[in-house]
């Protein structure tokens, strides 16, 4: 009996020890840093939920270490749908766990502007972005995310697919292939969902029902596309300049014709008192760094567009994408106001549509 | 049989420090199990400080709900079936007859309890889709059909069935084994002998006999299923018409935040009554030990002679393994080796070790593995005391209302996780006091509550078959109670409590939905990034993360067999 | 009734011999005891008997037709056995009659014709008012009586018994001793029975087979088992026994450590080893051998002696009071012995008494 727990006590320590050294993704961020300049004023700590992937978080990390040296940074990382419930639960009992937030969409932001939870700071940078941003300073877009389309052209030609959101949805050809996220817990599929319900009307979700169209992560669908079990994602660009760039993968993007959902994911400071550390100097300085080249390098390193103006080529848009200006110009718009008022008329009928349909 | 329990009516003048063992387990269910679960139930009646059914007509008024409910049941009703029909058979064969390999097999047979139920999906998934599922194209090739889709659709209610049934089976071929195990080999001996086949007296001897015991594992079956999120998340979002079950609906809406609180209240509601009745059946009116006597001195249950069966049976035990086992873990073990997921993983250039290596060098993996081993090593410790305690209370004393913790315990075990999370959450935010938000003891005590059951149930059984005699000598020999646990007691049923000890740290390791909710930046474990991989990063990278760990799970499990020369079996 | 053939049957589970070589054939109507101390083997060759285990060599013949062998084995269902277990087997779930008659019903005998056989045997073991009560509502008496009809309702030609007694208590156990016997003589079965009591093997048995360590030490009416041991196992495990070393000499055996002599009429000039039974002993005016009451117990019928005949020897002799008068502790008493057994030593050697398993 000795034997088995003391057998067991090894086990449960060597295997513990034997990943204890982990190596840490120093190397790729070496460069970016290069040129940082440090800031040591900053100090305290602050903590920052966020929904960005989890190896640009790393670099961020890194960089912000580098800049703020004598500021303790945390990131807590998760899906927006995670980050939400979270928040949910914290704003229940009046203070929230973080400092920032780096997550999901516009209508989120008014929604937690309006239940008086954010601090209002004018950042200097301000000026700088080319896309809305909260007049009274309570957030500012640091990321563009995109909804396109995607496809494999090593199973499928262009030419059999949609090339609109419009026939996306009408195409029988594709019916029982197609995929997308689910608006419950991504916020960017919440967006795309109202963008489209403004321009088709929620006609749009039963076609979309009747397309038996498949909901689930984005992960999961490119994975279908590889495998042929899918014909085209309605899905992030930033995915898949991702795996384009990390796996050599040849999932290509369709810009739609009816235009792409632009959604400038933002940056939020948490009111003083209801944040985790009541550090609003840091947090400020903080956000200008987001908002500045330095710290807007490494969305465009994360496969996202940015902010800033001018940012239209070369190594200031994402690898393999189409410069931002062409972006904007595709842009299908819609209004945050109505997909954060009317959140739950959209997603009730997405779900009864996409769910119910037969 | 003597009746093995010891009269405890009597005063003492020494402080039994048994008393505070069971003080401090009834409280500890107490507060975090029966507390958590009335306050929900309550706030569900209470929306708005008065009470009000408005939040159950909304939550059950919107259609999508009601189905939910509908497919939940019948999908837990259908695992109940077809794994009973598995288990069975399956827990005979392995038991009772002279089947070749029997304990390759009976390890088989548990092994995918020890695996997360989502990486089941995920396989089957891969294999079963109807439009390119390898299963799928391979009988296209082999019949040369013509259909383009088909012709199994794992992404339906029958295909959903299978991979719970896959998944949840073990719990009832454990109970019936165990049962089985216990039965007196001459209660069937006695209707050979009296002219009976092997297969008449299985019908007419142990079938009835084995009854309560099948009941039992059944119903567990039954809870299980109902409360399982892991598969139907995957399956049933990909259905041509979707199939939400109660569990996903609640996580849902907690993705909502505030908003859906109340209907997912609603719904887990609903999901707990049913838990507790189905339990309840289970445990106190089926739960009868008459039917199961040991004799006193021969316990060796007698092979059944499969005759010229068994090769036949043999034969389709190595397939029933083949399609339950290696078929998925193959395939997970292949998705993880695989560059493009279009091309099989033996074409040029499609074999790559690179996700991998991107796993095992990453911080935050090998954090959340740190964390999961502790995680589950403090779980199934602390859970193991608890078990012996608890035996000690059912076996050997007659104290009134002693089934209590033992329902509560089972009930935990039956409840979805994910309410058992929300519970926590709602209350141990420092409301009423206790604040473990973030903390690694919030996570713990909700993997225990969930888990210790099986645990719980293994070092019973194995108490009960230690006649009562060996500790009542100890204690005439002057030994107190704790000294006779220890000296006694323990060593005796060792084997089992490493099985309890195995029975609760696998699935406190690989946890997924409870520590989806109730994690923090640094509590994060292996379950949940196997998640996020799955859902966000890499079909590739995630499944190299879930064949990890299952080969630490297997190798854990070979490495104490061996360790217990061969005793210790689940 | 069976004629029972075994033969030459071993039995190892693994590397661990249980049964050597086992010979023997038990005739038509005979009661045999297969007798012997916990893990002898004897419960072994029953379930070899009935089918339940296979002989590792050898073969087992009922009625001269092998029901096991190497190359043949007849499962116990077609065997025609009645079987009464030591836990009785009882089934919880069907109520006294229905246990009774399942063999009945798996024979698919008639329902009328059934009924009437068992109310028949339920009558023979009185338990007809009890026929419809379930067995949890019986006492273990009760339960093995039902055991017993269920064995016999089907009327086999061969009853198997696994020490179906040793859970009852003394009283019963006597009682049943002998409604067994009865229902034997009755019904004209032969009876293979198991039990480690050697009472009950000698007021049941016509023959004994008395088992060691998987072998068989000695097969016999209980009379010469018990009179004519043929080694000193069996003498010590069949009734009380003392035993002595000693030198065997013409018409003398010169006992070693006590010095005292015993007449001996055999042929034997060798170092021996005596065993005397206490009743074998009497108090006489001279008798063979003196010594002195060392302890006494007076246990209304009988007197209960253990008398020190030096060196550091003593025998038991147990005798009538009226016969041996008035025996106290430290009396010198002079021993007359009127039989004893004698065994060379060199077969036994110098622990013949560690011979139990």
């Amino acid at each position: 009996m000795k034997k088995i727990l003391s057998v067991m006590l090894v086990l449960c320590i060597s295997s513990v020890l034997l990943f204890a050294g982990g190596t840490s993704e120093k190397a790729a961020v070496a460069e970016e840093t290069a040129e940082i300049v440090p800031d040591k004023t900053v100090t305290g700590n602050i903590m920052i939920y966020t929904s960005i992937y989890e190896d640009i978080v790393t670099m961020m990390d890194d960089a912000l270490a580098e800049k703020f040296p004598n500021c303790n940074i945390e990131f807590f990382q998760g899906g927006t749908g995670n980050i939400q419930t979270k928040v949910a639960g914290e704003m229940a009992t009046g203070k929230l766990g973080c400092d920032m937030m780096l997550v999901a969409e516009p209508a989120y932001s008014l929604e937690l502007d309006e239940e008086g939870f954010l601090h209002k700071y004018l950042s200097p940078n301000r000026t700088n972005l080319r896309f809305d941003y909260d007049k009274d300073g309570a957030w500012y877009p640091v990321r563009v995310c995109n909804m396109v389309l995607a496809y494999n052209p090593e199973m499928y030609k262009p030419s059999d697919l949609a090339t609109s959101y419009k026939d996306f949805a009408a195409d029988s050809a594709l019916k029982g292939y197609i995929s997308m996220g689910n608006p419950l817990t991504s916020g960017t599929t919440m967006a795309a969902a109202a963008a489209l319900s403004e321009k088709y009307g929620f006609g749009y979700f039963d076609q979309l029902g009747k397309q038996q169209v498949m909901v689930e992560s984005g992960s999961t669908a490119l994975a279908k596309l590889e495998t042929g079990e899918c014909k085209e994602l309605m899905i992030l660009e930033e995915s898949v300049l991702k795996k384009r760039e990390e796996e050599g993968s040849s999932i290509s993007v369709i810009y739609p014709d009816d235009g792409v959902i632009l959604i400038p994911s933002t940056v939020m400071t948490v009111e003083g008192a209801k944040s985790a550390n009541n550090n609003i100097a840091s947090c400020e300085k903080v956000t200008d760094w987001l908002l500045s080249e330095e710290g807007q390098r490494f969305i465009v390193k994360g496969w996202m567009h940015s902010v800033l103006k001018g940012w239209n080529s070369g190594d200031k848009i994402p690898y393999d994408s189409i410069s931002t200006d062409d972006l904007i110009k595709k842009d299908m718009g819609l209004d945050w106001v109505r997909c954060y008022k009317q959140r739950t008329e959209i997603r009730e009928a997405f779900e009864k549509s996409v769910s119910l349909s037969k | 049989m003597r009746d093995s329990r010891v009269a405890t009516g009597d005063k003492r003048s020494y402080f039994d420090i048994k008393w505070l063992f069971i003080i401090g387990i009834v409280a500890f269910l107490v507060v975090f199990e029966v507390f958590p679960m009335v306050y929900m139930f309550i706030k569900s009646f209470f929306p708005e400080k008065s009470f009000s059914l408005a939040s159950y007509k909304k939550t059950y008024g919107y259609e999508l709900n009601r189905i939910s409910l509908r497919n939940t049941l019948v999908s837990a009703f259908g695992t109940m079936i077809l794994g009973t029909l598995i288990a069975f058979p399956l827990a005979w064969l392995v038991g009772r007859t002279n089947l070749y390999c029997r304990k390759f097999f009976r390890g088989l047979c548990v092994m995918t309890y020890m695996v997360p139920p989502y990486v089941g999906a995920m396989a089957w998934s891969r294999l079963l889709n109807p439009n390119v599922g390898i299963v799928n194209v391979f009988i296209r090739r082999l019949f040369h059909l013509s259909m383009k889709t088909g012709p199994f659709d794992i992404y339906t209610i029958p295909g959903m069935i299978w991979v719970l049934t896959s998944f949840y089976y073990p719990y009832a071929f454990i109970t019936i084994s165990r049962a089985m195990e216990k039965m007196d080999p001459s209660l069937e001996e006695a209707s050979r002998i009296s002219g009976a086949s092997s297969w008449t007296t299985l019908r007419t001897i142990t079938l009835p006999m084995m009854t309560p015991s099948i009941i039992a594992g059944a119903l567990l079956v039954f809870v299980s299923a109902a409360s399982a999120y892991g598969i139907p998340s995957i399956i049933g979002a990909n259905a041509k018409v979707k199939i939400p079950t109660v569990t996903t609906r609640i996580i849902d809406y907690v993705g909502l935040g505030v908003d859906g609180l109340s209907d997912a209240m609603s719904l887990a509601v609903f999901l707990m009554l049913l838990a507790n009745l189905v339990l309840y059946i289970s445990t106190f009116v089926v739960g009868k030990r008459k039917y199961i006597t040991v004799s006193g001195k021969s316990t060796r249950p007698n092979t059944v002679d499969l005759g010229r069966f068994r090769v036949l049976f043999t034969v389709l035990m190595f397939v029933f393994a083949f399609i339950m086992i290696v078929l998925p873990f193959v395939t997970v073990g292949l998705t993880s080796v695989t560059k493009n997921l279009g091309k099989s993983v033996l074409e040029e250039g499609n074999f790559t070790t690179m996700h991998w290596s991107k796993i095992f060098t990453r911080k935050d993996v090998i954090l959340s593995v740190k964390n999961s081993l502790l995680y589950a090593v403090i779980s199934a410790s602390f859970g193991i005391v608890v078990s012996v305690v608890m035996a000690n209370l059912l076996e050997r004393t007659t104290i009134k209302g002693r089934r209590i913790p033992d329902f509560l315990i089972t009930v935990g075990s039956g409840t979805p996780s994910v309410v058992i999370a929300l519970g926590l959450i709602m209350t141990m935010r420092g409301q009423f006091g206790l604040n473990l938000y973030n903390t690694l003891w919030i996570m713990i005590i909700a993997y225990l509550i969930k888990y210790l059951m099986m645990g719980m149930r293994t070092v019973v059984s194995a108490m009960s078959q230690i006649h009562v005699s060996l500790e009542e000598c100890s204690r005439i020999s002057g030994a107190g109670w704790f000294r006779t646990t220890m000296k006694i007691t323990v060593p005796l049923i060792a084997p089992s409590i490493a099985a309890g000890w195995f029975l609760i740290f696998i699935p406190t390791f690989y946890e997924l939905s409870m520590s989806t909710l109730l994690y923090s930046k640094d509590t994060q474990v292996i379950g949940y990034k196997l998640h996020y991989y799955w859902t966000y990063t890499s079909q590739q990278q995630a499944s190299a993360i879930a064949f990890g760990i299952l080969l630490f799970i297997v190798i854990l499990n070979s490495i104490l067999n061996k360790l217990t020369k061969g005793e210790f079996s689940i | 009734m069976s004629v029972i053939t075994i033969d030459h049957v071993t039995k190892a589970f693994g590397s661990s011999v249980v049964l050597h070589d086992f010979t023997e054939t038990f005739g038509e109507g005979e009661f045999i005891t297969l007798l012997g101390p916990s893990g002898c083997g004897k419960t072994t060759m029953l379930r070899i008997i009935a089918g339940f285990e296979k002989p590792t060599k050898g073969r087992v013949l009922i009625d001269e037709k092998v029901v096991s062998s190497q190359t043949v084995f007849v499962p116990p269902e077609k065997r025609d056995i009645g079987m009464v277990f030591q836990s009785y087997a009882v089934w919880p779930h069907m109520t006294v009659r229905e246990n009774v008659a399942y063999p009945l019903e798996i024979k698919k005998v008639d329902k009328g014709t059934a009924r009437k056989k068992v109310d028949q045997v339920l009558a023979t073991v009185h338990l007809s008012q009890y026929a419809d009560r379930i067995p949890s509502q019986l006492s273990g008496g009760q339960q093995q009586r039902v055991a017993l009809a269920r064995a016999l309702v089907a009327e086999p030609k061969l009853l198997l018994l696994d020490e179906p007694l040793s859970n009852l208590d003394a009283k019963l156990r006597e009682s049943m001793r002998f409604e067994i016997k009865e229902i034997q003589n009755q019904l004209a079965v032969s009876v293979v029975y198991v039990t480690h009591d050697q009472t009950e093997a000698m007021a049941m048995s016509d023959r004994i087979v008395v088992i060691n360590n998987g072998t068989v030490q000695q097969v016999g009416a209980p009379s010469a088992i018990y009179n004519d041991p043929a080694n000193p196992f069996v003498a010590d495990f069949v009734g009380k026994i003392d035993f002595l070393s000693g030198l065997a000499e013409e018409g003398r055996i010169k006992l070693d450590d006590s010095l005292q002599s015993i007449p001996y009429d055999g042929s034997l000039r060798c170092p021996v080893i005596v065993g005397i039974r206490p009743e074998w002993i009497s108090y006489a005016e001279t008798g063979n051998l003196k010594g002195t009451v060392k302890s006494h117990y007076y246990l209304g019928d009988v007197n209960d002696c253990r008398i020190d005949i030096g060196g550091g020897k003593e025998l038991r002799v147990i005798t009538n009071p009226f016969e041996s008068g008035d025996v106290s502790k430290g009396k010198k008493v002079s021993l007359a012995i009127r039989k004893s057994l004698v065994y060379k030593k060199e077969s036994f050697g110098s622990d013949f008494l560690t011979i139990k398993t």
